[in-house]
């Protein structure tokens, strides 16, 4: 049910491929022109920028033809054995059977530095004397390392597909999947996946997954996706989300931490929550997501962090049912980190503070410097014989004292 | 006036000395009679005398001498497994010299260490029974984990009474040579609620003054928790203004350090005070200040609890106007 729609909905045939109809012409004629021999060039380099179709146009041309598909990737490279294996494949080719196989090696550029210099030269050996079509696919052919691998092969050229293309196939997806959806909400999709097909996939599954109904409004805020945008927007995004997975989501696309976010939340949402109800709702999501942030610290089990992003992000977003919109209400950076960061050099004075009073008083250095400071402060501002006494017993230096009269 | 912590110096050296909590008093000098202690859980709140009592009854064991034979942790500082593993390993299994065969390890603030760090913790316990008896102090029992606590001697201590808690700061104020007013006590008790370590420290700051110690004076110096700023912050709220009731529970806990769990303290108090709140609704928002108390025990952020039960009033006084 909760397949990835990249896998659900892969073409299943080129015809459903999205653009590049050039580059896949050639590549199919290729394959078949093996049907009459092996043909000058052995191997064929799909390359283009990521998710425009390579890997998929030779699965569904395999598939149309009927043929076998042997499919490696990089991380199968690097063993000797590995490399003779696939040569046995490939060297079989007709041999017998005239069976009919492609062997696709997928991710060429994860070869990486001098390590796999002998990869590609196994790759290009193998080549040489194949007996079935060899199919490389990486994102730059032009790779220095790939110079006399490419003499091999004929080079084929996959580019970025219109955004009008890339959102005809969100529609069948869309069609598919019963779902009615906006058609410009599928243009703004398709345009800000700037042609990669794969991720215009997995942005509309993570809007339109378990709705009817997909509107413009419900995906202008994928342009926060941009990190440059940052906490703003995703806060925007967080507070104002009408399901829990959008809300949810945001902490994906964040670039902060869990905690930080929290803080931003918990100092914003209240503005923006108008009504009563929907403020002591949101405020309690924000207290358990609390809790739970506690019991991830008392059990140490950090998979209880879903929790507190359940509760911080969908909590919020959900609690938002009577509220008006706040207008135009600038976010402003948590106070509470402000202070924090302030801070942090009296909180390491107050610490070694206590750990003096730990030293005299039976009593752990943080709870001293809870439960004895405060006293102290006001022992050492009014009474200067007493805060002497005191200073040496506790045996307090000069910049304790000087803090504690401050 | 003396000048070292007043806490510190009348804390009771014996277990005859101890002011309170009588039944556990005469059950530890039973052990003490018998030369044999079980491991032990001593619960309750601060300030009530756990780790007095815990002292005091290595003290009767041992004798002056009694340091050589305790070790004294606390889980506050060190909570991780690493110190059960290392620190409390180490002490427990070393055989003790002297006449009692066995030596104590307080575990101050027991409720604060990690689960691991517990079920290590139960290990070691098991293993030097004979060599080592454990002492551990927590807040609540409830956080210990129950195979610890089946192993354990529960004892559980409570707040002073009124007139023990008065006459306990009273006799200090007279050695002291402090002048303490009547309304002076009540304050501190009204501040401290029976939390005997925070009503002496509030003795002593207020003394420091020199001046008579009455209530204002106490509220004056008690990082302004004086009922009157909680129950402004609860009016604050009840009226509609979140941010502002928030802005002053922030001011409280940042710049006063007050604790969270006196204003909540103070909040429930305050609820059953207040005119302006309807009868009907009082035992609702106790049941919600109950419910906030509750994670703040579980060791949630004060002021991310406090305000949730702040927006909670923002609704209640929303409720009412209709």
């Amino acid at each position: 049910m909760y397949a990835a729609w990249t896998v659900k909905h892969k073409p299943a045939s080129v015809a459903e491929i999205v653009g590049n109809t050039e580059a896949i012409k050639t590549f199919s004629e290729w394959i078949k022109s093996w049907s009459k021999g092996v043909p000058k060039k052995r191997a064929a380099f799909l390359y283009g920028p990521p998710g425009v179709g390579k890997t998929v146009t030779v699965e569904a041309l395999a598939k149309d033809l009927g043929m076998e598909l042997v499919e490696k990737n990089a991380s199968d490279y690097r063993t000797e054995e590995a490399v003779n294996r696939f040569a046995g494949l490939a060297s079989q080719y007709g041999s017998l059977f005239g069976s009919r196989r492609i062997i696709l090696l997928d991710e060429l550029d994860g070869l990486t530095g001098n390590a796999d210099k002998g990869g590609v030269k196994a790759i290009t050996d193998i080549i040489k004397t194949a007996q079935c079509p060899i199919v490389l696919i990486a994102n730059n052919a032009y790779d220095p390392r790939f110079i006399n691998l490419r003499s091999y092969c004929i080079l084929i050229e996959f580019k970025k597909p219109a955004a009008s293309e890339v959102a005809k196939h969100l529609k069948r997806i869309s069609e598919r999947e019963g779902i009615q959806v906006d058609e410009n909400a599928l243009k703004f999709i398709a345009q800000r996946s700037e042609g990669d097909v794969r991720s215009a996939v997995n942005d509309f599954q993570a809007l339109a997954q378990g709705k009817k109904r997909l509107t413009y409004e419900d995906v202008s805020w994928l342009g926060y996706r941009d990190r440059q945008d940052s906490i703003f927007n995703l806060l925007r995004m967080i507070i104002y989300s009408r399901t829990s997975a959008s809300a949810k989501q945001a902490v994906d696309m964040a670039d902060v931490d869990i905690d930080m976010l929290f803080e931003w939340i918990y100092e914003n949402a209240p503005e923006h929550l108008t009504d009563p109800h929907d403020l002591a709702q949101a405020m309690d999501a924000l207290s358990m997501a609390d809790v739970y942030r506690g019991r991830i610290r008392t059990t140490q089990d950090w998979s209880f962090i879903r929790y507190v992003i359940d509760y911080m992000t969908a909590g919020v977003a959900m609690s938002r049912q009577r509220s008006k919109s706040a207008g135009w209400t600038p976010f402003k950076f948590p106070s509470r980190i402000q202070m924090l960061s302030r801070s942090k050099a009296e909180r390491a004075m107050k610490l070694s503070i206590g750990l003096k009073i730990k030293r005299k008083c039976h009593i752990s250095a943080s709870r001293a410097s809870k439960e004895f400071l405060p006293y102290l402060r006001i022992i050492f501002k009014n009474n200067a014989e007493m805060a002497d006494g005191i200073a040496k017993w506790l045996d307090l230096d000069d910049e304790m004292i000087a803090y504690l009269k401050g | 006036m003396s000048f070292e912590m007043w806490a510190e110096k009348y804390r009771p050296k014996r277990l005859d000395e101890m002011v309170d909590q009588k039944e556990i008093v005469e059950r530890l000098k039973s052990f003490v009679k018998a030369r044999n202690v079980p491991h032990c859980i001593f619960a309750g709140p601060p300030g009530t005398g756990k780790t007095t009592a815990a002292l005091c009854l290595a003290r009767d064991f041992y004798g002056e001498g009694y340091r050589e034979h305790l070790m004294e942790l606390n889980a506050s500082d060190e909570r991780g497994i690493d110190v059960v593993r290392e620190t409390v390993k180490t002490f427990a299994r070393s055989r003790s010299i002297g006449e009692i065969p066995f030596k104590i390890l307080i575990l101050d603030e027991a409720d604060n260490m990690t689960s691991d760090a517990q079920q290590a913790l139960r290990r070691t316990m098991e293993r030097y029974t004979e060599t080592c008896r454990f002492i551990l102090c927590a807040n609540y029992s409830g956080k210990i984990i129950e195979p610890i606590q089946s192993r354990c001697a529960p004892f559980r201590f409570t707040f002073l009474p009124r007139e023990e808690h008065d006459k306990y700061i009273k006799q200090i104020a007279e050695r002291e040579n402090v002048q303490l007013l009547p309304d002076g006590v009540d304050a501190i008790f009204e501040v401290c609620g029976g939390d005997l370590r925070r009503a002496i420290n509030t003795l002593q700051a207020a003394a420091s003054v020199n001046k008579p110690v009455d209530a204002k004076l106490v509220y004056s110096i008690t990082g302004r928790a004086s009922p009157a700023d909680v129950q402004k912050m609860l009016t604050t709220a009840i009226k509609g203004d979140f941010l502002g009731a928030r802005k002053q529970l922030r001011d409280m806990i940042q710049k006063y350090g007050v604790a969270g769990s006196d204003i909540i303290r103070q909040i429930h108090t305050e609820i059953f005070k207040a005119t302006e709140i309807p009868e009907p609704w009082k035992i609702k928002l106790a049941g919600i200040v109950g419910e906030i108390d509750y994670r703040l025990v579980e060791g949630s952020d004060e002021e991310v609890q406090l305000s949730a039960l702040l927006a909670r009033l923002v609704e209640a006084g929303y409720e009412m106007k209709k």
